[in-house]
Order: C-alpha cells, then structure tokens, then sequence
C-alpha cells in the first residue's frame, strides 16, 4: 500500500510533511510499502494533487491532505474504486459537496489525469474554487462513510467516534503558539 | 499571569516599536508579566515571538483576535491578557492598569474621550471601544476568536464592503464591538484621564489640549512634559507614526 501526499508553494514545508508521516507511524495504525510526496507545482493550486493518478497505476493509494491531524486507529480506507470524503454530513453543499482531504483508490485510474488533462486551460479557468468541484461534476466517484468531521466542531474537545479530522480553513492550528487536544499529535516543531 | 499580547508586521512602523513598547512598560511597571509579539520579524524584542504568516488567511490587524483563543499564546486558565497596539508611549506607571480587575466576560478598554465635541476631528458614530487596549480573562471573550476563524475572509472585509470604514483590512474594531454587543458582554472603561492621544497636527493637538483640561479638570493634556494624570499616550489613527517625531516627551518617554 503506497500513503500519497502532496506538498507546493510556500504555504505548506517539510514539517508538514514529516508531521503527516509522524502522525500516520504513531497513531493510524497503517502498514504502507511508501510514502510518496508530489512536489511538482505544474499549476500552481491544488490541480496538482491530479498528478497522483497519473504517477500511481497500481496497487491500493490512499492520499492525505497535510492538514489532517490523525490521533487514533483509523478505520480501513483503502477502497477500489475512486473513493473520497463528501463533508454534506457536517457543512452546507456549498459548490461541491466533496472533499479531497482524503482520496482513495486501486490499480489504475489515469483517466481521471486524462480527461483533466485534455481540456486542462478550459477546466483551470473554469474550477477556480478548487480540484473538488471538478471531481463532483466531471468524473465518477464513491464517498466514504461518515469518518471525518472539520475541527472547527471539536476545538475544544476531541472527537471519541473519529480517529481523523481536517483543519479546513483552520491551517493556523498547526502554526506556532495553538495548543489544543490536537497539539499533542503534531510532531514537536522543534524536532524539525 | 499577565499576558501583554502586540502584533508587529514590516511596513509602517519599524522594529523599535516593539523594543520600546516593552522596555518602556518595564521601566514602568512594578507588576510581572509576559510580553508577546506576533510577528513577521524574528529578532524583534519580546518575551515570546510568534508568527506572523503572510500566506496564511489572517491579515493585518486581524491576528490581535487570535488572542481571544485560550489555545493561543500558551495562555492558562485566569490569565489575564491585554492586547495592545505598538503605537503608544508610556508616559507614567502603568501598575494601576496592569492590575486592573477584570471578571469574566468582560472587555476593559480606553475611554474615547476624545471623540466628542468640541473636537471637529472626532470621529463620526465613534465606537466605544479602542482597539488599541483590550483586557480580559483568558478565555471568556473566546467567541470573538472563534467564530472570526471560521470565516476570516468575510469579516475581514466586511466593514469595508459595507462602507463603514475606508480602508481595506481595517474594522478589526468593529468586529470586536458587534461581538461584544451579540454576546451581552460587559465593556468598562478605564479612567479616561489616563490615556492621551496624540495627533499629527498642532491644530489637532491644541484642540486635544484644551479639551483635556476642560473635561478633567486640570492642566493641558501635553505640553514640554506630559499631564501627569496621563500613563500613555496614544498615536492613534490610519497612517501616524510616532518616529520621526520630535516633540520633547517623545524623545524622553518614547527610548530604549
């Protein structure tokens, strides 16, 4: 099993990274053959998670965004088909009501980096709001359960149903001076 | 513990004004405290630095609200924080504001006094509350953090789209206010003859002057030396700077 994540710009570094990782070793329970990071920033916003269908045609992917904290045993994530969050559980539709914070897959769908690519300017111009609301009205996909709530409802007090949440619009969780229940699952910024 | 909490970002004000916003309270101050400066400048003077990110969703003034989250600036239970702006100068002791009791939801802040007539230069439909100042109880006005953080971009502009102030990013005041007032929250002032305010013309200041002696009953707010009823002067308002200023309590208050 291959752990993707995806690192560009400048508002994400290498403690990101390595705090994934740390917290995949230390409290998901995975067992992973590699540990991949996609660094080519050939669009310049989260288009370039797209990368990761075309680079991984084989075997069971399962993809993180690098604002998650993991603070428990996941539940099993590895899914055969094209599979990713749909938050509609926990906020309004919005524009799309799917969630890439989490994506997993089996063997090969490069079609989904084909059809991007194919009308790649049009869909750049087009989707300006994100990668997700291109999923929701361009390809085929399944949704998980219901496995990942936003921290914005469990600032205070950690979820007991969940082992994982995304930080959404709350990246500066992970910045320098916050100390919460999540804190404590981050690696240590001094061990960078 | 007593959390002195400032924001410092380059651009219109220089590192010194943190240096001399922390050594001045100091030097003033018999009281213990911790003195916290967010910022985009490492070697900046403070007792704890934390960072100010430019590429993050928070812009500008708006960081002071982080320091309404008990989460942030390694705050304990029954801190007592207080938010300042770097544009102020100690003039006298502060213990009696350093100390100031402050309960549970509730916001102690400056007395506006000089948003009133006379003054022509007072602002219109002032607010009553000065952003330069804020003390609370670590914790008690978390909402104001909260609910900013789950839609900074909106509310950052807000006031502005609304055509209630003229600067795009400001309204971090207005904000706060309305969140006060939504959530029944006490506001107190400290005494109003406390705080100065210093404006960049003379014909400001002699306005300033005389109503300061009118409303307080004693002796012109500045002159050579300051009042000393006044423990800080406030150089409040979109662009004034205190460098470059050469008026003399300046050079004798506003140091190393």
């Amino acid at each position: 099993m291959r752990i993707i994540c995806c690192r560009f710009g400048n508002k994400f570094t290498q403690w990101h990274v390595d705090n994934l990782k740390h917290m995949i070793d230390e409290y998901s329970g995975l067992k992973y053959d590699s540990f991949e990071i996609i660094e080519d920033d050939l669009f310049g916003n989260w288009f370039n998670k797209f990368q990761m269908y075309d680079r991984f045609r084989d075997g069971e992917n399962l993809y993180f965004d690098l604002d998650v904290v993991i603070f428990d045993k996941l539940p099993n994530l590895i899914r055969k088909n094209f599979t990713l969050l749909d938050d509609t559980w926990w906020r309004e539709r919005a524009h799309t009501p799917l969630n890439s914070s989490i994506v997993s897959w089996t063997g090969d769908i490069s079609h989904i980096w084909n059809k991007f690519k194919q009308k790649q300017n049009h869909y750049l111009k087009t989707y300006i709001r994100g990668s997700d609301e291109w999923y929701f009205k361009n390809i085929e996909y399944e949704t998980y359960d219901k496995i990942c709530p936003s921290i914005k409802d469990y600032i205070y007090t950690k979820p007991s149903n969940y082992s994982v949440c995304t930080l959404g619009q709350m990246h500066h969780l992970q910045e320098e001076g916050w100390t919460g229940w999540y804190s404590n699952y981050f690696l240590p910024k001094t061990r960078i | 513990m007593i959390k002195i909490c400032t924001v410092y970002f380059e651009g219109l004000y220089k590192p010194e004004y943190v240096s001399k916003l922390y050594r001045s309270l100091k030097r003033n101050s018999t009281v213990p405290f911790e003195f916290i400066c967010i910022s985009d400048n490492k070697n900046i003077e403070a007792d704890v630095i934390l960072p100010y990110n430019h590429l993050g969703d928070v812009k500008r003034h708006w960081h002071k609200l982080k320091f309404f989250s008990p989460q942030f600036a390694y705050q304990q239970p029954g801190d007592d924080i207080i938010i300042m702006d770097i544009d102020q100068v100690i003039v006298n002791n502060v213990d009696d504001i350093l100390k100031w009791e402050v309960k549970e939801n509730e916001l102690v802040t400056y007395e506006n006094w000089w948003n009133s007539k006379p003054n022509p230069f007072a602002a219109v439909n002032p607010l009553p509350i000065n952003g330069g100042f804020y003390k609370f109880k670590s914790g008690s006005l978390k909402f104001i953090w909260d609910e900013f953080s789950l839609n900074p971009e909106y509310w950052q502009l807000h006031y502005y789209n609304k055509g209630d102030v003229h600067y795009k990013y400001y309204g971090e005041q207005n904000y706060v206010n309305w969140k006060l007032e939504e959530h029944n929250c006490v506001i107190n002032k400290l005494p109003a003859q406390w705080i100065g305010k210093y404006a960049d013309t003379n014909r400001e200041n002699i306005v300033l002057n005389k109503m300061y002696s009118t409303k307080f009953n004693t002796d012109f707010m500045i002159l050579d030396d300051v009042n000393d009823n006044i423990k800080i002067v406030h150089f409040l308002g979109v662009g004034k700077v205190i460098h470059g200023n050469n008026d003399s309590f300046i050079e004798k208050h506003w140091k190393l």
